[in-house]
């Protein structure tokens, strides 16, 4: 019975410590005012203003390659919609590179890198990172080549996040389905190996092995 | 209707005689514990993976400019259900691995791998070298930052053999490297023979590996916790019902842990650096192999020496495999063996701290911690063949009866 406790015990920490929650890994932690947060988980009011916002500060470097947003000078480009027409809305990335590397390369040149895609970047970074470096760049990664644009501006910065989560992560709705589902899937296993363990109780009692 | 169609088929494939004989009149002990269980679960689990792989190979595209997209828009976002299947699929190869780690030291702890089981023993250490490729091999498709550079740290692994006294000058270490990459660095060859290896080589050779193993379980028997072998034909419950119930209940139970953390928490299983696309100029801050590699890595690394970290590790895979020769004694199951129990114990600490320690900084105290475990992993398998002359003396003393 101890041996059983243990074991088990050990187990179930050294699952939840590598799975749950690692108290021994060193992670990172920024701060993000609550009001803002707020406004950041808040897609549905707030993505669609976020997107503007994101049009005017930072498609002149970066793209959102899975939203069909591109560079500026991409998107003025007639050949981008010849290209949509043959690949769909979102253009492999090797197409895109291929035939923009121009209008990438003009940007290499005075950024020293292709400034990212910033498809996924949400759930890379987590919005406390990206509200942070946004706002305040060279605080963050002292010596990156990100401009402080929107340095002075953390509730439209906190929309741009807004405006990335919902590119990176599912819609709300389709968020509540997901949990449903899951909900579902979870509570039939469950009753499924109630139901089984009474009916194995049942059989054997009348088998005589019980 | 349905009734005659199946008679008319049974009297031609003679199913039910089958189901008879090897489900009903095959008798196991009846005192089977749940972490018997681990096997059924193990299948299962290498089920889910081969459907939800099937799949997968439907929308992934193993080149390095489509990988990321395939997987990050095409499968996640773009057609409908495949973000499930790919969670399934994730999540699924951590828990295939925990639950065969969790089965192995089932093993141990019931010494199911002594006579006349060590051929079972064996092909499951073959399973679990294979699996541990396979999941190797996968974890590079994804094409995020993680799979490359966790990639590109573990082709650096071999090339240890290089840094050794007079064997060093032949650069095996190199050639291997350079085998597992396909060429100098990590790109498109890489990344289509590990596709190919991880979908159909290695996944061929686990379901012939595990019809085996599965052939010498039923051939040598079940092993008892009790550790003596029973007397079929007296004692022991059928196989069907009894167990079939018993540990369907508990894959049901397994699954809902399982769907748990598909659905509500995959942030361990698809981490936040794998969505950051492939980029060879980048070094992530922190890279480790995955937590079933970690024991294995912190050994590598704690030993000062390159060479010999090289060699540890390795040993310590070696030690698994020939456990059945390790251990004579003619007792089994650490239920009558307490040096045994002691061992073991210090076996699963070792092995759990090792893990825990590969996911933190390499600081000057970790690395002493580091063999500290390692040498208490060591010292269960080199305390095997000792515990087995005291305990064939306790035999020889009691007249040789068996417990």
């Amino acid at each position: 019975m101890i041996k059983t406790v243990f074991f088990t015990a050990i187990s179930l920490i050294f699952f939840y410590i590598i799975w749950i929650n690692n108290f021994f890994a060193h992670k990172e932690k920024y701060e993000m005012p609550a009001q803002y947060a707020r406004i950041a988980e808040d897609v549905k009011s707030y993505a669609r203003e976020g997107k503007q916002l994101f049009e005017q500060n930072c498609q002149a470097c970066h793209s959102v390659r899975y939203d069909s947003v591109y560079i500026s000078a991409v998107q003025a480009n007639p050949k981008l919609k010849t290209l949509q027409e043959k690949y769909g809305k979102v253009l492999p990335k090797d197409v895109y590179e291929g035939v923009f590397n121009e209008d990438l390369m003009a940007l290499k040149e005075s950024f020293g890198k292709v400034p990212p895609d910033l498809s996924t970047i949400y759930l890379v970074k987590g919005k406390e990172y990206l509200f942070n470096f946004t706002l305040e760049p060279q605080k963050v990664l002292p010596g990156t080549s990100m401009p402080a644009v929107m340095t002075g501006r953390p509730e439209e910065t906190a929309k741009i996040v807004a405006y990335l989560k919902s590119v990176s992560e599912p819609t709300p709705e389709e968020k509540s389905k997901r949990v449903l589902m899951g909900i579902g899937t979870i509570a039939y296993l469950v009753v499924m190996g109630i139901l089984i363990w009474l009916w194995k109780g049942k059989i054997l009692k009348r088998m005589g092995l019980h | 209707m349905l009734g005659r169609l199946g008679r008319w088929i049974d009297e031609r494939a003679h199913l039910s005689e089958l189901w008879q004989s090897q489900m009903v009149d095959y008798k196991v002990p009846k005192n089977l514990t749940f972490p018997y269980a681990f096997g059924i679960m193990a299948l299962v689990a290498f089920a889910i993976q081969v459907i939800s792989g099937i799949f997968l190979t439907m929308y992934y595209q193993p080149d390095v400019n489509k990988a990321f997209d395939s997987v990050n828009y095409t499968i996640m976002k773009e057609v409908p259900f495949m973000w499930l299947i790919r969670q399934v699929h994730a999540a699924g190869a951590n828990f295939f691995l925990a639950v065969v780690y969790l089965h192995i030291f089932t093993g141990i702890y019931y010494n199911a791998y002594k006579k006349p089981r060590e051929l079972t023993w064996i092909v499951g250490w073959l399973i679990y070298f294979v699996l541990l490729t396979t999941a190797l091999t996968g974890y590079l498709l994804p094409w995020g930052q993680l799979s490359y550079w966790g990639m590109v740290v573990t082709a650096e692994i071999p090339t240890s053999i290089d840094s050794a006294p007079i064997i060093g000058k032949l650069k095996i270490g190199e050639t291997i490297s350079l085998w597992m990459k396909g060429g100098y660095e990590i790109g498109q060859i890489t990344l289509g023979r590990f596709f190919g290896l991880h979908i159909w080589l290695l996944p061929l050779i686990l379901l012939l590996l595990v019809g085996i193993h599965l052939y010498l379980v039923r051939a040598a028997g079940i092993s008892n916790p009790e550790g003596r072998e029973i007397d079929k034909k007296k004692e022991g419950v059928p196989f069907h019902p009894y167990i079939t119930l018993k540990e369907g209940a508990y894959v049901m139970g397994y699954l809902a842990v399982f769907f748990f953390f598909v659905f509500f928490h995959m942030s361990h299983f698809l981490p936040a650096d794998n969505y950051d696309p492939a980029d060879p100029f980048k070094t992530p801050a922190h890279i480790a192999p995955e937590w079933y590699l970690l024991a294995y890595y912190t050994i590598f690394r704690s030993i000062p020496d390159k060479f010999l970290g090289f060699v540890a590790f390795n040993l310590s895979l070696l030690f698994l495999l020939l456990l059945p020769f390790l251990d004579f004694s003619p007792l089994k199951s650490a239920r009558n063996r307490p040096l045994f129990f002691v061992m073991f114990v210090v076996l699963v600490i070792s092995s759990m701290a090792l893990t825990v320690l590969g996911t933190m900084p390499p600081t000057p105290t970790n690395a002493i911690l580091g063999l500290l475990f390692t040498g208490g992993l060591f010292a269960f398998f080199l305390s095997l063949p000792l515990i087995s002359i005291i305990e064939w003396g306790w035999y020889k003393a009691r007249g040789g009866e068996k417990r």
